[in-house]
């Protein structure tokens, strides 16, 4: 019940202040659009929105972001499923499905199931956050330091290995590709630099951002040029046509279990959202009876990635209110807003800005909600842009990710780094590894080695510290055991 | 590599082997680089270097792995390109084959290609002193100090860089369309921080357009101008994202005179 009353007041906060609502209204939409802009993200708004948030209040700066990250994460779904080149990593799975959903004539049906199965999954999320993050925050004091940080890293990269590539073995290189990547720069204790050809753009590491445009949009551009040089491209078919509510009915298991995979996912920190769509997904295809129907156009596979991703996203604000920790690349810039507020996120923001933890549930709460609305009318639109030929939407793709990748932090070399990445995430997916497994190798590297190397210093080097904290040891096992069985089925079956 | 001789044991193919030998050379090189940074840190006994030889470690065991898999389970005819590129439903009127795309002529033709950007980076400044005394010698009437003639002399060798490795790129991508193509946008951030985004994106977007297929010039101009136009009001009038004007003129003037205009 005081959960209720604190809902309420937050409401109330929320839409009885005028700057709030235009913050609001402005978020809902510029994430949307910018997720589903090809070629940019919700991250690259976040990004560019990141230094005008210290004109604004704490609250409506945490409440614009988390409603931003909300409505990017569906929102990268309508490029994932239109066009093969997803929003942001989260929305990859969807494209697995998606767009051959599009191919077949069917994008209408594969946006109409991320919009609703997007809203059902954020908003039950929602409620769960407001519910679980303030007891968890005060459990997490105590039961939660960098070992334990470090094990759930380590769970989540060896759940992580298994999506997205043709083998396992290829999964597991295309991460530990990513992992390397994340060496580059400096190491996170002596400041030594590592691999970085002298080059002082590399001291600072490869960002991200650029990364994973590369991977993802530049590299799509490239395999449909081939499709077009070698003759095999086909262009995508319009409909608008919305799926069934008997449709949805038909899918509740698979709603209701990308519900709790996502929210589970979207807690460990560094994935979120990822995680929890690659798994939603493949726990789909794990329980189907027509597991080859996948990757074929099936509607499930496009329900189950796109709740969980959502799902995740209320989730994805425990660990960063709870704990501090940003569970993900846009949780990460909430940390930034934060800061430039001279406040550190973490269980005091429960009892020094109770008002801003409010204000940010119910936005997030109303945020999933408005997807329904607001995305029905936006992908009755945004759907058209299938009837541009393809020849003429690249180089726009191109031109909007050049701009994602140099608005970052201004440097021309981004921009080539985000081409290479694209040339690399090419002839990667060509010999059947995962960009998405590169992508997460990178953000869960540079937070993994610095967990671990403040666990082992906490842990005076002692390995045998991690078997005197529960939930460490009981992650570190988790992991070790998937890694086991991953293992034992790549070597008794075909992939 | 579909080309090559698959006389090896099991269901390899020389394709498998060649990619399991470049990752293993990669953890080599890699692990050899790991001794430059393998220095002791008073509060953190694993040092700098632990975590990434762990990870080279782990690569290495992978690969291995990946060989073990392909040697018991590929087929004879699957190679370690993805099927999409051995479609055979291949377009007669277009120069580039499906086939050709995994033949060793191709990748290296594509390495050539891929080349001519990071030449663009390395090459002006080993000859911008030679540039740089030329101009000195030619216009040693005019007052200016050491500085500005190396500038010049650097934007003058700039300038001819570009221009014969575009004529390179020009002459040698046809027949090669994909390979072309995934050098044109490095080629174009190589390009950026000297001639500034608004010179070349028009003529970026007219070669991503050709590289496509698309042969009419007015749709070509129409849709350019439309690029042009939407990234402009969308980024510079509204948003005003710094993008870079460029630094050799007349680009610079170029990218300033379009954003005094927009802004």
């Amino acid at each position: 019940m005081e959960t209720f009353h604190h809902f309420i007041g937050g409401t109330v906060a929320l839409f009885s202040d005028p700057i709030g609502v235009f913050v609001f209204f402005g978020g809902v939409i510029g994430g949307m659009l910018f997720g589903a802009i090809p070629g940019v993200s919700m991250l690259t708004l976040a990004a560019i929105l990141l230094p005008f948030t210290a004109h604004l209040s704490p609250e409506h700066g945490i409440m614009l972001f988390s409603v931003i990250y909300c409505t990017g994460v569906y929102g990268g779904a309508i490029t994932a499923i239109l066009f093969n080149i997803p929003g942001a990593p989260e929305n990859a799975p969807t494209a697995f499905d998606g767009y051959p959903m599009t191919q077949k004539g069917e994008a209408g049906k594969a946006v109409g199931a991320a919009v609703m199965c997007s809203a059902i999954g954020g908003t039950i999320s929602a409620v769960v956050m407001m519910v679980a993050t303030a007891p968890i925050a005060g459990w997490a004091i105590s039961a939660f330091g960098p070992p334990e940080i470090f094990a759930l890293v380590f769970f989540g990269l060896a759940v992580a290995s298994s999506v997205g590539a043709k083998t396992f073995w290829k999964g597991w290189l295309s991460v530990l590709a990513g992992l390397l990547v994340a060496v580059v720069g400096q190491d996170p204790v002596g400041g030594i630099e590592r691999y970085d050809f002298n080059m002082p753009y590399l001291l600072a590491g490869i960002h991200f951002i650029p990364t994973i445009l590369g991977f993802f949009a530049v590299s799509e551009i490239f395999i449909q040029a081939e499709k077009k040089a070698i003759g095999t491209y086909k262009a995508p078919k319009m409909s608008v046509d919305f799926p069934t509510l008997a449709e949805l009915i038909a899918h509740k298991v698979a709603i209701v279990r990308s519900i709790i995979i996502g929210f589970f996912c979207g807690i460990l920190p560094g994935i979120g959202a990822t995680l929890a769509a690659f798994m939603g997904y493949n726990e789909a295809v794990r329980w189907s009876k027509n597991r080859e129907e996948f990757g074929r156009g099936k509607l499930e596979g496009v329900i189950s990635s796109e709740t969980a991703n959502n799902a995740a996203t209320g989730a994805a604000m425990i660990p960063l209110l709870a704990l501090g920790l940003p569970g993900g690349a846009l949780t990460a810039m909430m940390v930034g807003v934060f800061q430039m507020h001279n406040m550190e996120p973490g269980p005091l923001v429960f009892i020094n800005s109770p008002d801003l933890v409010w204000v940010v549930f119910a936005a997030m709460f109303f945020a999933n909600l408005s997807i329904l609305f607001i995305g029905y009318l936006e992908t009755k639109t945004i759907i058209n842009l299938l009837r541009i030929p393809f020849q003429f939407l690249a180089p726009l793709i191109l031109l909007l990710a050049t701009v994602g990748a140099y608005a970052v932090r201004g440097l021309s070399i981004d921009i080539i780094a985000m081409f290479v990445a694209g040339v690399i995430g090419f002839f990667l997916r060509r010999s059947g590894y995962s960009v998405a497994g590169i992508v997460l190798g990178l953000i869960l590297g540079k937070i993994g080695e610095q967990t671990f190397a403040q666990a082992m210093q906490m842990l005076h080097f002692e390995w045998s510290g991690f078997a005197n904290r529960p939930i460490a040891f009981g992650l570190l096992i988790a992991g070790f055991l998937t890694l086991l069985v991953s293992t034992y089925r790549a070597f008794s079956q075909k992939t | 590599m579909s080309n090559l001789p698959r006389n090896l044991p099991g269901n390899l193919s020389v394709g498998h082997v060649v990619e399991v030998l470049l990752w293993l050379l990669l953890a080599a090189l890699l692990y050899a680089w790991s001794f430059d940074f393998d220095r002791e840190i008073e509060i953190y006994k694993f040092g700098a270097s632990a975590w990434p030889r762990v990870i080279i470690l782990l690569i290495a065991i992978a690969a291995i792995g990946q060989l073990a898999h392909h040697f018991q389970f590929a087929t004879p005819a699957q190679s370690a390109v993805d099927d999409n590129v051995s479609d055979d439903s291949f377009n007669e009127s277009m120069d580039d084959s499906p086939r050709k795309h995994a033949s060793i002529k191709w990748y290296l033709w594509t390495f050539f290609l891929l080349s001519l950007p990071f030449a663009y980076m390395l090459l002006p400044q080993w000859i911008a002193p030679w540039f740089s005394s030329e101009l000195s010698a030619e216009l040693s009437s005019e007052s200016s100090s050491e500085s500005s003639w190396s500038k010049a002399g650097l934007h003058a060798a700039k300038l001819t860089c570009a221009g014969v490795l575009i004529a390179l790129y020009m002459a040698t991508m046809r027949g090669n369309l994909v390979g072309a193509m995934l050098a044109l946008p490095i080629f174009f951030g190589a390009l950026m921080q000297d001639f500034g985004f608004y010179a070349l994106a028009p003529f970026f977007a007219v070669g991503v357009m050709y590289l496509m297929g698309e042969r009419r010039p007015g749709w070509i101009a129409l849709v350019t101008a439309i690029i042009m136009g939407l990234m402009l009001m969308l980024f510079v009038s509204v948003l005003y994202v710094g993008l870079p004007t460029g630094n050799i003129s007349p680009f610079y003037e170029i990218g300033t005179g379009v954003v005094n205009f927009l802004t």
